[in-house]
């Protein structure tokens, strides 16, 4: 066998130009998608980098800018705002995570039925977020929603809360309802490495006298790290992008309770038609993305790679 | 194993599920209502159950035009990423001068996502003529890197001697890929097909900005549109979501293992 593909091989000078035809033909077959990453992942990254020096609108020609739209954005309010909430779901990711955690163990234990359990959990997580939105605003609704209910029903609270009217409340209710979303991804990512960790370290310990609990901390929480790090990476790509959960909630309000920056990118972009601005709040919202990537990334003292989430 | 008591676990599980699912109860008990779906204290079960909401939904909005929109753009999608990414899986699975640069390119264009990029975005496919258009949803999400990769483990799985074999029966790459690569990587074209479908089927940012007719619309855009018009006043808002939610639903349930496999390992293998 290895003899005849020998043979069948060119030789010399042929080789090589068959080495170069194969070469060619193989870059053919990653050009279309090449292409599309370059038409819709790095000449956008350029593009928005550039346009953010510039001042440009679609009628009127590009004239530089310099800083200062950047300087712009140091007295624009709204734009604190919308990092500070920005910042606040990132902070809220972990709040998942631990969630997550804890139902990772539990259906990683031996009982019946566990695949059904975790196919309920996971059932929110590839649907459509816009319906989910929908949903949570039900949920939350200030009339009839079933949590007011709820809790008028246990004498919990006198006056039904409008929870995506009120200042306080609309925010942590968006990432409650981002929160219920993501939750069975969070599990699936945490129980793919409880299954990773072999069982003899679990039994050799438990032979050597180690409680439930004393395992955990010291064997199956260090070793779970690098899924516990990548998760987080995921979950702050989710929830730093979760255009859509708070533009059907609450459109960034009350006021701008729940301004996130891309919320306000979309404004400012597609409703003022203020192309340079957005493109500045692009970058800052960006570089945040890649600082807490590249964070996660360090603390987790490995390379966890990258997740898309769409 | 020592024994433990199975009652808390299933009794925990059970509390995370009943959370889990309450939503979708909620809205279903809601869409079907024959009561003012305001009246207080709600009904835990429907009183009067009718399907009168999901008629209307279908008489108030052009409900099958966002439908064929979004099966339409979805399709694109689907066959994009099926053979656009078989191509590229297939070039890395082979050495060549470049590779690691392709990989890098890859790598990075992983930490983009797609909502720092929507203005050059917006800008370029106005350029190409394509805003307002079936194709112009659809391209950005032609091709994924996480799919590309699972082509790419597939196919480095099938034994060399076999593609050898192909190739001194003087098959071209070409039909290499379609008659003895893709049969043989099922799992991969199934986990392709089922991400690159929801993806683009729960897709709503790049819809907004991009479509200008009502004739464009796709399903998302219809139910947010729907939103904004009738704000929470009618059932027939939460007949839309169950209607919109079934196809995504189903299609899970049935590829549920793809879909995982799919996302575990763009996760875990970057």
């Amino acid at each position: 066998m290895a003899i005849a593909v020998e043979a069948a091989r060119p030789r010399g000078k042929a080789l090589v130009r068959h080495r170069t035809r194969r070469a060619l033909l193989l870059w053919c077959f990653l050009a279309p998608s090449l292409a599309i990453f370059l038409l819709y992942r790095i000449i956008p990254v350029v593009w928005n980098l550039v346009l953010s020096f510039q001042y440009w609108s679609p009628l009127a020609e590009a004239e530089p800018a310099g800083l200062d739209h950047y300087e712009d954005l140091l007295t624009d309010d709204v734009f604190w705002q919308a990092l500070w909430n920005t910042l606040i779901v990132i902070a809220s990711a972990p709040i998942g995570i631990a969630i997550a955690l804890v139902l990772a163990l539990l259906v990683n234990a031996d009982i019946r039925g566990r695949d059904v359990y975790r196919t309920i959990i996971f059932l929110s997580y590839p649907l459509m977020t816009v319906a989910v939105a929908i949903i949570w605003r039900w949920m939350f609704d200030e009339r009839v929603g079933l949590i007011n209910y709820v809790a008028r029903s246990l004498d919990l609270i006198d006056k039904p809360i409008p929870f995506l009217n009120s200042f306080t409340w609309a925010l942590p209710s968006v990432i409650v309802a981002n929160i219920w979303q993501i939750l069975g991804f969070y599990m699936i990512i945490l129980l793919t490495g409880l299954q990773n960790i072999p069982h003899e370290l679990h039994e050799a310990a438990a032979i050597d006298g180690a409680g439930a609990l004393h395992r955990f901390w010291r064997i199956t929480l260090p070793l779970l790290k690098p899924s516990l790090f990548l998760a987080f990476v995921i979950g702050m790509l989710n929830s730093i992008t979760s255009f859509d959960l708070v533009y059907v909630m609450t459109g960034g309000g009350p006021g701008r309770a729940t301004e996130i920056l891309v919320t306000y990118i979309y404004k400012l972009a597609f409703v003022q038609t203020k192309f340079d601005a957005a493109a500045a709040v692009t970058m800052v919202f960006f570089v945040l993305l890649l600082g807490t990537a590249w964070l996660a990334n360090r603390l987790a003292g490995g390379n966890v790679g990258a997740a898309e989430t769409e | 194993m020592q024994r433990y008591p199975r009652w808390p676990i299933h009794l925990a599980l059970m509390l995370a599920g009943f959370v889990m699912l309450v939503p979708f109860y909620w809205v279903l008990k809601t869409s079907v209502s024959g009561e003012n779906i305001y009246a207080y204290p709600p009904s835990i079960v429907p009183r009067g159950a009718h399907l009168f909401y999901y008629v209307d939904v279908w008489y108030s909005i052009p409900f099958a035009r966002y439908f064929l929109n979004s099966v339409a753009v979805s399709a694109i999608a689907v066959a994009g990423n099926v053979v656009f990414n078989a191509m590229a899986g297939y070039a890395l699975s082979h050495g060549f001068r470049g590779k690691d640069v392709v990989l890098l390119l890859f790598l990075s264009c992983m930490m983009v996502p797609f909502q720092a990029t929507i203005i050059p975005a917006y800008l370029i496919t106005g350029r190409l003529g394509l805003l307002d258009s079936w194709l112009g949803l659809a391209l950005p999400q032609c091709s994924t890197i996480i799919c590309i990769f699972v082509f790419k483990a597939s196919f480095d799985a099938v034994p060399r001697s076999l593609i050898d074999a192909a190739r001194i029966d003087g098959l071209s790459e070409w039909r290499i890929i379609w008659h003895i690569m893709m049969p043989l990587s099922k799992a991969a074209i199934a986990t392709n097909v089922i991400l690159a479908f929801i993806w683009s089927w729960n897709n709503f940012l790049w819809p907004l900005i991009m479509t200008r007719s009502a004739d464009m619309q796709t399903l998302p855009l219809g139910l947010a549109r729907f939103l904004s018009y009738q704000e929470d006043t009618t059932g027939a808002l939460y007949a839309f979501c169950i209607m919109v939610l079934a196809p995504g639903l189903l299609l899970f349930l049935l590829a549920q293992k793809e879909f995982i496999r799919g996302l575990t390992s763009g996760a875990t293998k970057g």
